[in-house]
């Protein structure tokens, strides 16, 4: 008797465990519920969001939310893990196949993403989709940057530009800086370190690799190839020559001379917050930061400009996007497209872009006030002068591009902190994408 | 010959051990031999669609970089510096809070809070604290006349180091008092008592009978403070990040970094089984040393 007790208890206990593990799933149920043949059988939807923020995953909620009520078919469900390598989880998903049909695609995501075969070819929709050509040429550009296939449907697209403190500016009778040099000497006019103030907000900790970048471009003038950017035109790369060791020089003296001494490992958090906090008076960053500095300075006390250009009257500018793509292996690519497609319509896409901090993906917001006036109109300016703003295409799809992002950081700061020469680190750097080019993106 | 076959109540407890097994297996050795695979192979994220064997290539890579002496210097201080005060601060503390006063509970409460913080969050804290130009630290030190200019704690390669292991020390603390204080209590009366009897002070009783009777609680205690400290790149990450200039990596942080900037997990597992390797031979040598007996039970 006791032995048949004992057997009994097995049984039981994995009955237990499977009720369990199938009450968490009401979804299932749920769908053989809906399965008559009178309506039709409810699509699950999984997305999952990488550069989460609170802010931005309610609105993208409420974005759902009116897909579902427009979709009563289609159900979405959310996955919104913390910034922090949400793009690692992401992979990890997409390399076991687990369940995601929408997810975030980004610039620097998606090559990976395509080699692997883990995103989904979108021309078919896009040929079929009539609010595709209404996108703006940066937007198709970034859609289109991997085979020239469009992977990802962009939500928004980042591009630099300058902030600065317009009451420091005017107390002192100086102008907004219109080039590198005339950056370097208003950020030392500013400087006075006895008053904890400093003129220019470096970026020398994680993520300053892409401003030394684009500076040794902007020296490089006309010469940089824009498709190719680490290169120029004559197929030397962008550190090889005098101008580069001349923009290099300019920079370590900006930090030097006009820049807070911390400011050697600064991320993205204390260069913000050196400008909002009144140590700083120059800040050159994404747009996504016009939210927490006008909601931290006056009206009035910080303007934004273009940004400066080289020597020769140049600035390269790389457009940033992310947007939302297709699992390869999503069982709902249609749903999921129609999600995709109700997310990029200039109504929802208008709300999102505000709230994210993002330059809008449509022609027609070149018309709304908010993005024309104020702190968005140097985005305009740009865009309209192409003689002297140069867009080129990112660097991402090389295979050593993220462990580069990590050295020329490192070596950055080994040359401000006096440990390398400026010499040593460009012939390193020559050397790196030399060796790049030769393996093949 | 008889074929090898279970009784009934043997195959109860085998099926009853099987579940166990197979998530132990699944989650904890599995993971490990997968780890040891992709040490060997050419895995990284940017293409997982060629992932042949490169044989002892990803340990040549990591070991061959210039900054792997610093690493290594640098793991070792962070255990060794971190250890030692994090040990003799949590003993002081726990030596004060085994007589009972008043408010003992809510002192206790106060002390072993640092230990219920994740690390990483901790990490993000003493980022702020130490900040060069607002960093609440230098503010301090600059009001009480020590210092007449800010210091770039987290961004001159000199003191970063000590920075990380100070917010180390600070959590570490916690362990110590809470486990060493457990086993204070655990020290009959009696041989106070004896000891009293015998006139030995109150430094003998510390050195003749408190000491020696919570030994293995000390070694089991350190012995896993030495691989949680080893494996606990959370602090450094949220600081640092291995800055400025690479300085304040350790093999943990490293390999943190081979995943999170070059997605190369290849490398990473590399790192991974040298850290294994170290732990492997400290531990032999900690128990040859300490004779392992007298350890007790991990």
């Amino acid at each position: 008797m006791r032995k048949a007790t004992k057997w009994m208890a097995l049984p039981m206990v994995t009955v237990l465990a499977v009720g369990s593990l199938s009450a968490c799933s009401s979804s299932g149920t749920q769908k053989a519920a809906d399965g008559g043949k009178a309506a039709p059988a409810k699509v699950n939807l999984k997305m999952i969001e990488s550069l989460t923020s609170p802010a931005r995953t309610e609105v993208i909620k409420k974005m759902i939310a009116s897909f579902e009520a427009a979709n009563p078919n289609i159900k979405v469900e959310l996955i919104s893990p913390p910034l922090e390598g949400a793009d690692n989880k992401i992979s990890t998903m997409l390399n076991a196949r687990e369940d995601l049909d929408v997810l975030e695609v980004r610039d620097v995501t998606v090559k990976q993403f395509v080699t692997n075969k883990w995103i989904a070819d979108l021309s078919s929709y896009t040929n079929a989709w009539s609010g595709y050509k209404d996108l703006n040429a940066n937007a198709i550009a970034m859609a289109n940057y991997i085979n020239n296939t469009p992977y990802f449907i962009p939500y928004g697209l980042y591009e630099k530009m300058l902030f600065y403190r317009k009451d420091w500016f005017d107390a002192k009778g100086l102008t907004p800086p219109k080039t590198w040099d005339e950056l370097y000497k208003d950020a030392k006019a500013l400087t006075d370190p006895a008053n904890n103030r400093f003129g220019y907000s470096f970026r020398g900790g994680s993520g300053a690799d892409g401003y030394i970048v684009d500076l040794l471009r902007d020296f490089n003038g006309s010469n940089v190839n824009p498709d190719d950017a680490m290169f120029l035109k004559s197929g030397a790369t962008i550190f090889s020559t005098p101008e580069a060791k001349q923009g290099l020089t300019m920079y370590a003296n900006l930090y030097k001379d006009g820049s807070p001494k911390d400011s050697v490992n600064w991320a993205f958090a204390e260069q913000v917050q050196g400008f909002v906090s009144g140590t700083t008076a120059m800040l050159i960053q994404d747009p996504d930061t016009i939210d927490p500095v006008s909601q931290k300075l006056g009206q009035g006390t910080w303007a934004t400009a273009p940004m400066p250009v080289g020597p020769t009257g140049i600035s390269h500018y790389k457009v940033g996007a992310a947007g939302w793509g297709v699992t390869s292996y999503s069982k709902h690519p249609n749903e999921a497209w129609k999600l995709i497609e109700f997310l990029s319509s200039p109504e929802q896409n208008a709300i999102f872009t505000k709230t994210a901090g993002v330059i809008p993906i449509h022609n027609s917001a070149s018309v709304d006030k908010s993005f024309t006036q104020g702190a968005y109109k140097p985005y305009i300016d740009m865009a309209n002068d192409p003689a002297h703003f140069v867009s080129y295409k990112p660097e991402t799809d090389y295979k050593g591009f993220g462990e580069w992002r990590k050295i020329v950081q490192q070596d950055m700061q080994a040359v401000l902190l006096n440990h390398l020469s400026i010499d040593d680190a460009l012939k390193k750097w020559d050397a790196y994408w030399i060796n790049e080019k030769k393996q093949g993106k | 010959m008889k074929p090898f076959r279970l009784n009934r109540t043997q195959t109860f407890i085998f099926l009853s051990l099987l579940p166990a097994v197979l998530l132990v297996f699944g989650f904890t050795y599995f993971p490990i031999l997968k780890g040891i695979d992709v040490a060997f192979r050419n895995y990284s994220l940017f293409n997982l669609t060629d992932v042949h064997y490169v044989g002892l290539d990803n340990f040549r890579a990591v070991m061959g970089t210039p900054q792997f002496g610093t690493i290594l210097k640098n793991t070792a201080l962070w255990v060794i510096i971190s250890l030692v005060f994090q040990f003799a601060i949590g003993f002081l503390l726990a030596l004060l809070m085994r007589k009972g006063f008043r408010g003992r509970g809510i002192y206790q409460g106060f002390v072993f809070y640092s230990w219920a913080l994740s690390g990483f969050l901790i990490g993000i804290i003493f980022r702020w604290l130490f900040n060069g130009q607002i960093g609440v630290i230098n503010d301090l030190l600059l009001n009480a006349g020590i210092i007449t200019e800010r210091i770039g704690f987290l961004s001159d390669p000199k003191w970063a180091m000590f920075s990380v292991i100070v917010a180390n020390i600070w959590y570490g603390v916690a362990f110590f008092a809470i486990m060493l204080l457990a086993a204070l209590q655990s020290v009959p009366s009696e041989l106070y008592e004896a000891a009293d009897i015998d006139g030995a002070s109150g430094f003998s009783q510390l050195f003749n009978v408190t000491i020696p009777y919570i030994m293995p609680t000390i070694l089991s205690t350190v012995a896993l403070r030495v691989i949680w400290i080893f494996n606990f790149p959370d602090l450094i990450y949220g600081m640092t990040n291995g800055g400025p200039a690479g300085s304040t990596h350790i093999l943990t942080t490293y390999m943190l970094d081979k995943i999170i900037f070059s997605g190369d997990y290849g490398q990473a597992s590399a790192i991974g089984i040298i850290c294994i390797i170290i732990l492997l031979l400290f531990l032999v040598f900690y128990m040859f040393a300490t004779k392992a007996e007298k350890a007790g039970d991990f």
